[in-house]
C-alpha cells in the first residue's frame, strides 16, 4: 500500500505509487476510502464491479467515481479491493461492510474525482499518479 | 508576484496574453499587496487556462479569494458568447449551486449567549457529515419537484414562506432546468439527501451583527446591530456531484467532436448551443434548484428549533438573501456597449448585481443585491451589496468567501481539532462537528483573513460593505 497526501490548498491531492497498474488502482481506491471514512474499516461483504473506458486515466477516474456512487447509494464502506485491469477494462472485487456512523464518520465527503493534472506515469520503479479529490 | 504577471492598479493584476500558449484574452484578478503574497502559481495558471476557452469575453477574472482549485481556479469568473462560446462543468465545480443564505431573528446576543443547547439541538436536527440522511421522506416525485421548482417546491411543501422566494437569487429556481438530462444515478443520490448539510467547508452558524457600515442598506436588508442571525452554507449534495461527474465525461467526448483542445481536462466543455452543452446546462440548472430546495429545507428546521426554544414566530425569522457561488447562468450584460446575453460561469464567486437590475427584489432596487460572504470558522462574515462597478467590470460578480491559504495536510499537522475548538470556546464560540478532523481542517487561520478579502472588493468597488457578523455557534458539516 503506497499513497501519500500532497499539499493542495483547497482539496485533497494524493500521490499513489505501485509496482503494477492493478495495484495503483487498488491503492488509489484505498486513499479514497480513507479520505471519506477514515481508517477503521473492515471487510466481509463482497461487491463486484466492471468498468470500461477509453483510456487508462479515465478508467481510474470512472472506477473511483463508481465507488463513490456505490458507497453513497448502498450505504457501504470498503476496506480493500482486488483490481484487475486488461487494456481499458477493469474488473474489481470490493470487500467492505455497512456504513456505521459511530466508526465511519471520521473522514470528509469527496464530491468528485478531478481530471485536473491526472496523468499515470511509468518508470523503472513502477507506476505513479497524482489524483485530486474535491472535498 | 509571480513572474509574467503585471500590476495594473492598487488592487489589480493582469496575466497578459501569451503567459501560456492559446490565451484569447488577458487574465485579470483583484488582490491587495498583502493577499498577493499568498497567491499560488497553480491558481494563476488555472486563470490563464480559462483565458484559452472559445468565446470568452474581455477577461478571465479572479476575485480576491482566488486560489488553486481544478478547472477554473476558485474565485474564478468567465463570461462566454452564446454563439461561439462554451459551457464547462470546470467553471462550476462538483458542488453545483453551493451557496449561502442568511436569516435574521428578533433575538439579541444576550438572549442566546452561553446557550449550548441551541447549538446542540441544531446539530441534532440538521443532518451533517459523511453518510447523513434526511429525516424528510424523499421520493422520485419530491425529487422532481425539487429539481424543477427549487425553493418554490420547498415552500409549497411547507418548508417556508412565499416571501423567502423573492429573497433568493433567481427566486430560488432556474427555469432552464431539464430533469431529462439528470441520470438515474444522480436521482438515486438526490432522493435521500434533501435537507442535509454535507461536509467539508459546509456549515450552519449562529452569528451576531457586530458592525454596520452602511445604515440605509442594512435597514433595507432588515439587519440591525446586535441582532442574532443564522447563516447556512451548503449545496446540491450527491445529486450535483453526480451530475458534474456524468457530464464531464460526456463533454470530454464532445471536445473531440467540436475540435476543442484545452490545457486541462477538467475544463471539458462544449459549445453552449450544442446538444451536449444544452444537456449539461439543463442538468446543472436542475441541480442548482435542488440546492435551493435543500437550503430552504434546512432553513425550515432552523426556524422550528429557534421558534420552539425562544418562542418566536416563524415569520419573525425572515430571509435576508440566498446566493449561489458555484453556477453558470445566462445573463444580460453590456458587451462592447451593447446589451448582450452571455453565459457567466462563477466558480467560488458570488453574483453582485447593482442597483436598478431587474433581477433583484424590487424593494432593493435602489440599494443593490444583498451579497452574503461567509468568513472562516471563528472569523467574521459579511453582508455587502452589489454595485454598478461590478456590472461594468466583473459581469456582476464578487468574491465568495475568505479563500484557503493552507492545505488540509498542513492544517492537521499544526493543530488538533480539540485545540482549535478549545481556542474558539475561549472566544465564546461553540463548535459542533461530526469529527475532530473536520474542525482542524477548517481552523480560522487556514483561510485568508476575511476582512482583507472583503476590503479589496469594497475598495475596487465590485461590492460595498453593509454589515459584519461575528459567529457565536458553529455546526461544521
Amino acid at each position: 500500500m503506497s499513497y501519500e497526501e500532497l499539499s493542495h490548498t483547497a482539496d485533497v491531492r494524493m500521490r499513489i505509487r505501485a509496482p503494477t497498474l492493478d495495484l495503483l488502482f487498488s491503492d488509489a481506491f484505498l486513499a479514497l476510502m480513507e479520505t471519506v471514512f477514515g481508517k477503521d474499516r473492515s471487510g466481509g461483504y463482497k461487491k463486484e464491479l466492471r468498468i470500461e473506458a477509453e483510456d487508462t486515466e479515465t478508467l481510474l477516474l470512472d472506477f473511483l467515481s463508481e465507488v463513490l456512487f456505490i458507497c453513497e447509494v448502498e450505504g457501504l464502506v470498503f476496506s480493500c479491493a482486488d483490481v484487475i485491469t486488461e487494456g481499458h477494462v477493469l474488473t474489481a472485487v470490493l470487500d467492505g461492510e455497512t456504513f456505521d456512523r459511530s466508526r465511519h464518520a471520521e473522514g470528509t465527503e469527496v464530491k468528485g474525482i478531478s481530471y485536473s493534472g491526472m496523468a499515470i506515469t511509468k518508470d523503472t520503479n513502477g507506476y505513479m499518479v497524482d489524483i485530486l479529490f474535491d472535498v | 508576484m509571480i513572474e509574467g504577471v503585471k500590476r495594473t492598479g492598487t488592487n489589480e493584476w493582469e496575466i497578459p496574453v501569451g503567459f501560456i500558449p492559446g490565451m484569447r484574452v488577458p487574465g485579470r484578478f483583484f488582490l491587495s499587496e498583502a493577499l498577493a503574497a499568498t497567491l499560488e502559481l497553480g491558481a494563476v495558471q488555472q486563470l490563464a487556462n480559462v483565458a484559452t476557452m472559445p468565446g470568452i469575453i474581455n477577461n478571465s477574472l479572479g476575485m480576491p479569494d482566488i486560489h488553486w482549485g481544478y478547472g477554473f481556479p476558485i474565485g474564478g469568473v468567465g463570461a462566454f458568447r452564446l454563439d461561439e462560446g462554451v459551457i464547462s462543468p470546470g467553471g462550476v465545480g462538483f458542488d453545483i449551486n453551493c451557496g449561502v443564505r442568511l436569516l435574521t431573528t428578533p433575538l439579541a446576543h444576550k438572549d442566546v449567549s452561553g446557550k449550548k443547547d441551541l447549538v446542540d439541538e441544531l446539530f441534532r436536527r440538521v443532518p451533517t457529515g459523511v453518510g447523513a440522511k434526511s429525516s424528510a421522506k424523499g421520493s422520485p416525485k419530491s425529487l422532481d419537484g425539487m429539481m424543477e421548482k427549487g425553493a418554490r417546491w420547498a415552500v409549497e411543501s411547507g418548508y417556508g414562506t412565499p416571501r423567502d422566494l423573492v429573497r433568493c437569487e433567481d427566486t430560488g429556481a432556474m427555469m432552464e432546468a431539464d430533469t431529462r438530462a439528470v441520470s438515474e444515478k444522480a436521482r438515486q443520490r438526490g432522493i435521500p439527501q434533501g435537507g442535509t448539510l454535507g461536509s467539508g467547508n459546509h456549515f450552519l452558524e449562529i452569528q451576531v451583527v457586530s458592525e454596520i457600515y452602511d445604515a440605509p442598506a442594512a435597514k433595507a436588508f432588515g439587519i440591525e446591530a446586535g441582532q442574532v442571525c443564522c447563516m447556512i452554507h451548503c449545496g446540491s449534495r450527491g445529486l450535483g456531484h453526480q451530475v458534474c461527474t456524468d457530464h464531464l465525461k460526456i463533454l470530454e467526448g464532445a471536445m473531440k467532436k467540436y475540435h476543442i483542445a484545452l490545457p486541462d481536462r477538467q475544463l471539458a466543455c462544449a459549445p453552449i448551443q450544442s446538444p451536449e452543452g444544452k444537456a449539461y446546462f439543463g442538468a446543472m440548472a436542475a441541480s442548482a434548484n435542488y440546492a435551493w430546495a435543500n437550503r430552504q429545507m434546512i432553513t425550515h428546521t432552523v426556524r422550528q428549533v429557534l421558534g420552539k426554544m425562544f418562542g418566536i414566530g416563524y415569520e419573525d425569522m425572515p430571509l435576508v438573501y440566498d446566493v449561489a457561488h458555484n453556477v453558470a447562468k445566462m445573463e444580460e450584460h453590456l458587451v462592447d456597449g451593447k446589451k448582450t446575453r452571455v453565459c457567466v460561469h462563477r466558480k467560488g464567486a458570488t453574483r453582485a448585481f447593482g442597483p436598478g437590475s431587474p433581477d433583484i427584489p424590487t424593494d432593493l432596487s435602489d440599494i443593490g443585491q444583498p451579497v452574503i460572504i461567509p468568513g472562516s470558522m471563528g472569523t467574521s462574515s459579511y453582508v455587502l451589496r452589489g454595485t454598478a462597478i461590478a456590472m461594468e467590470r466583473t459581469f456582476g460578480s464578487t468574491c465568495h468567501g475568505a479563500g484557503r491559504v493552507m492545505s488540509r495536510t498542513q492544517a492537521k499537522k499544526r493543530m488538533s481539532g480539540k485545540e482549535v475548538a478549545a481556542n474558539l470556546a475561549h472566544q465564546g464560540i461553540i463548535v459542533r462537528a461530526p469529527n475532530e478532523n473536520a474542525i482542524a481542517d477548517e481552523a480560522p487561520d487556514v483561510y485568508k483573513p476575511s476582512n482583507e478579502v472583503v476590503g479589496v472588493v469594497h475598495d475596487v468597488g465590485i461590492s460595498r460593505l453593509v454589515a459584519r457578523l461575528s459567529p457565536i455557534g458553529v455546526i461544521k458539516g
